[in-house]
């Protein structure tokens, strides 16, 4: 680091030189040259020196006689150096003639001689051996990359080797696990051992409970059972005894019948033996056959007697109309005499049914007018009639 | 980093054997985590643990089993695995499903996430290892309510009624299983009702192994409480009647529970009554089993309530044996045998040689269990009943 450089060098000898500015902090310069890369140069420009390691500050006991560095002289590094090195000469002479003292002094006849001991000699001489050498710093370089940080080792190495049962001690250590492993295990092992029996308790449970159930059922059933079989005798005993009261109705009811039927049917046969004696059924055989027999052919014969007699009378009739007619014929032409009309009411009134004669009466007048044919046919026709 | 190779999620650091350590019957071949642990951290000689974290996996790391992710991206993932179409992978995630599934929280999730669906599709699967572990996991989801609730309303059970005829064992017992589970709740009863499993299963109990048997008769007892006529139409008694004579003591104990179910219906007393069972079912009463002594107690206590069910109890002579098990003092039967008791009691046969019997329910009205005292109590008076004239009936 090179300070700049106070103008007091340059100015002449003569006039006291002074110079004076505002104190100000100055910047630390880096120590490679300004990158390429323009964002760095946007950076703030000022790095304010620490304190800590700048050279100017004092440092150190406040109190102790400080003699001020030299100004004119700047305090370099390699002046410090120098310094430390007298002071190290210093105490290493000390050191060395503690020890130079130690030898004793040689035995009469003998000197020291200092001899080299190494194992590979070596040549003393005052005149150290030289060698030049010079060195250039070459042109500013590019700022490497950061190496990587490896702090140098410090401290002292030292290595350990732990024997068995220095550590621990296993029969204690391995309790804590094992009794995990193990309890684990057998938790699992009771965990599935209570599911299955669990299970199975559940199930004795409800079998228990299926019994106590079953064993009601089985009562209810009994009882539905005995309750059945009295429900049935008793609606069998009831329709014994309707049907006792039903037939008991029946049989007072036939014997009512029954005697109402006696009596009504007492004098059953005596009316019909009368009825039947009524309607004829009940007959007199020589009654009846005098009844079939007799008397139809005593009609007939009477009706044949009397048709004999109609037809005489008829035969009459027609001969009292001829007659009639006759003298009819005769009187309208001649005039008729007063006697052949007489004659013709005689025979009339010899008539023996009143009837006959007023039947001939009407013929007659019919006769006596217009028609001949039809009254005589009218009278033979209502006479049968009138004699039945 | 241990969790997210820990199948039990939060509660279980270390992922446990279920072979020397756990005692339960498990399928899963999971591996301890043990020797994992004592290699990672110390390095062959004991006593000296080096900081240094071993780069290469755990040995014994299970490697049948998918990785899972981490807390709640655990079980998406899965399913998202087990859609793939790799093999490998969809069993990965299968195995890994089985051991979370037995989470509640998890379950919960699974069904929240439609993992019943995934699943169903899975269990028309070729490979026998998907079908058996989805059935596994369908077993485990139906161990948890919500994963009952779950299978019923996804209709999962037709979905597995394809798997009854499956030839692979394991996967037809997890099957049953998942049936068995289900039908213990009602509406899981009345969901395989309604899928007409009951048939079929009538049909199973002829033909299969002796454990899954087991596991029909569970389910046929629980359907049955619900509906016993198309059990009937498909011949169950007479199965059932040979199994009564089964050797294995199980058996005879669940088929003497399926034909107490079957008989507390009206139709099922007929039927067991014309099928001739009571008489085996009083040759039970004296079987050396005595789960089979209180079951087939009970099945004659329910099948005796019809007058064709007494006559032939007693041309069976079932009061003897009947009265040797209330008698027993620690009998579990009492309850059954009492009830049994009082319903022949109410034949007059039965009355008169019950009468000389009488101190024996006297001695049961001190019994410790208030169920015991009652029906001894109702015995007692069914006893002591004496005819009355009709004109009490009234």
């Amino acid at each position: 680091m090179v300070p700049a450089r106070a103008p007091e060098l340059t100015a002449p000898a003569d006039l006291p030189y002074s110079f004076c500015s505002q104190p100000r902090s100055l910047s630390s310069r880096p120590k490679y040259r300004k990158q390429s890369n323009a964002a760095e140069t946007e950076k703030v420009p000022l790095h304010r020196c620490n304190i800590m390691i700048d050279p100017r500050v004092v440092r150190g006991n406040v109190l102790c006689v400080r003699h001020p560095p030299e100004s004119t002289e700047p305090s370099t590094r390699e002046v410090k150096r120098q310094r430390r090195a007298q002071k190290q000469g210093l105490a290493r002479k000390l050191t060395q003639e503690q020890i130079r003292t130690g030898t004793p002094e040689p035995v009469e006849g003998r000197q020291h001689v200092s001899v080299q001991t190494e194992l590979y000699l070596e040549e003393i001489s005052d005149r150290v051996i030289e060698v030049d050498g010079e060195c250039q710093t070459d042109e500013f370089l590019d700022r490497p990359p950061t190496p990587l940080f490896i702090p140098a080792k410090t401290g002292k190495d030292v290595a350990t080797q732990i024997e068995e049962g220095e550590l621990f001690d296993f029969d204690i250590e391995v309790k804590p696990i094992l009794e995990v492993l193990v309890g684990k295990t057998v938790e699992q092992a009771l965990l599935e051992v209570m599911e299955e029996e669990e299970l199975a308790q559940l199930w004795s449970h409800q079998r228990a409970f299926a019994e106590l159930r079953n064993a009601e059922f089985a009562e209810l059933q009994r009882l539905e059972e005995q309750d059945r079989r009295i429900r049935e005798e008793k609606e069998r005993r009831r329709l014994e005894h309707l049907e006792k009261l039903h037939k008991q109705k029946e049989t007072a009811e036939k014997i009512a019948a029954r005697a109402f039927a006696q009596r009504y049917l007492a004098d059953l046969i005596p009316s019909v033996f009368n009825n039947l004696h009524d309607s004829g059924f009940f007959y007199d055989p020589i009654e009846r056959d005098i009844e079939t027999e007799f008397l139809p052919w005593l009609m007939s014969e009477v009706e044949e007697t009397l048709q004999k007699k109609v037809l005489g009378r008829m035969m009459l009739d027609s001969l009292i109309r001829t007659v009639v007619e006759k003298r009819l014929d005769e009187f309208s032409h001649p005039p008729p005499p007063d006697q052949t009309e007489t004659p013709a009411e005689e025979p009339r009134t010899t008539d023996a049914a009143p009837q006959v004669s007023d039947e001939a009466d009407a013929a007659d007048q019919p006769v006596e007018e217009e028609e001949t044919d039809q009254p005589v046919e009218e009278e033979e026709t209502d006479q049968p009639v009138d004699e039945e | 980093m241990f969790a997210e190779r820990a199948p039990w999620g939060h509660r279980a650091l270390f992922k446990v054997s279920r072979c020397p350590y756990g005692t339960s019957s498990a399928q899963s071949p999971s591996t301890a985590i043990l020797g994992y642990f004592w290699g990672e951290s110390f390095s062959g000689t004991f006593g000296m643990a080096t900081a240094r974290i071993s780069a290469y996996l755990p040995p014994d790391i299970d490697p049948t089993k998918a990785a899972l992710a981490f807390g709640r991206r655990a079980l998406p993932k899965l399913k998202e695995e087990l859609q793939c179409p790799e093999l490998l992978t969809q069993q990965r995630a299968l195995m890994a499903l089985c051991d979370l599934l037995h989470d509640p929280e998890k379950a919960y999730e699974a069904v929240a996430l439609g993992f019943l669906d995934s699943l169903k599709t899975l269990l028309v699967h070729q490979d026998q290892t998907v079908r058996q572990k989805t059935t596994e996991a369908l077993s485990v989801m139906a161990l948890h309510s919500v994963g009952r609730e779950g299978l019923i309303r996804s209709g999962v059970i037709s979905a597995l009624a394809g798997l009854l005829d499956d030839p692979v064992d394991i996967c037809r017992k997890n099957t049953h299983q998942v049936f068995n589970m289900l039908a213990k709740l009602p509406e899981g009863a009345g969901g395989v009702l309604r899928a007409g499993l009951i048939p079929p299963l009538v049909l199973k109990l002829k033909t299969e192994l002796d454990e899954i048997q087991e596991l029909i008769l569970d389910t046929l007892s629980n359907c049955l409480r619900v509906e016993v006529s198309e059990a009937l139409a498909a011949g169950a008694l007479t199965v059932l009647k040979e199994k009564l004579s089964h050797p294995s003591a199980a058996i005879r104990n669940k088929a003497a529970w399926v034909l107490l179910e079957i008989s507390s219906h009206a139709e099922g007393k007929v039927a067991v009554c014309e099928e001739g069972a009571i008489p085996a079912l009083v040759r039970l009463l004296e079987d050396t089993e005595p789960e089979v002594q209180v079951n087939s107690a009970g099945a004659l206590m329910f099948a005796i309530v019809t007058p064709q069910g007494r006559t032939s109890a007693m041309a069976a002579e079932a009061i003897p044996p009947l009265l040797a098990l209330v008698a027993e003092e620690t009998s579990k039967a009492r309850l059954n045998a009492i009830k049994a008791l009082t319903l022949l009691a109410e034949l007059p046969e039965g009355r008169s040689t019950l009468l000389e019997h009488r101190d024996t329910f006297q001695r049961c009205l001190h019994d410790p269990s208030e169920a015991v005292q009652r029906a001894a109590e109702i015995a007692i008076a069914v006893i002591d009943w004496k005819p009355f004239c009709s004109r009490d009936l009234s």
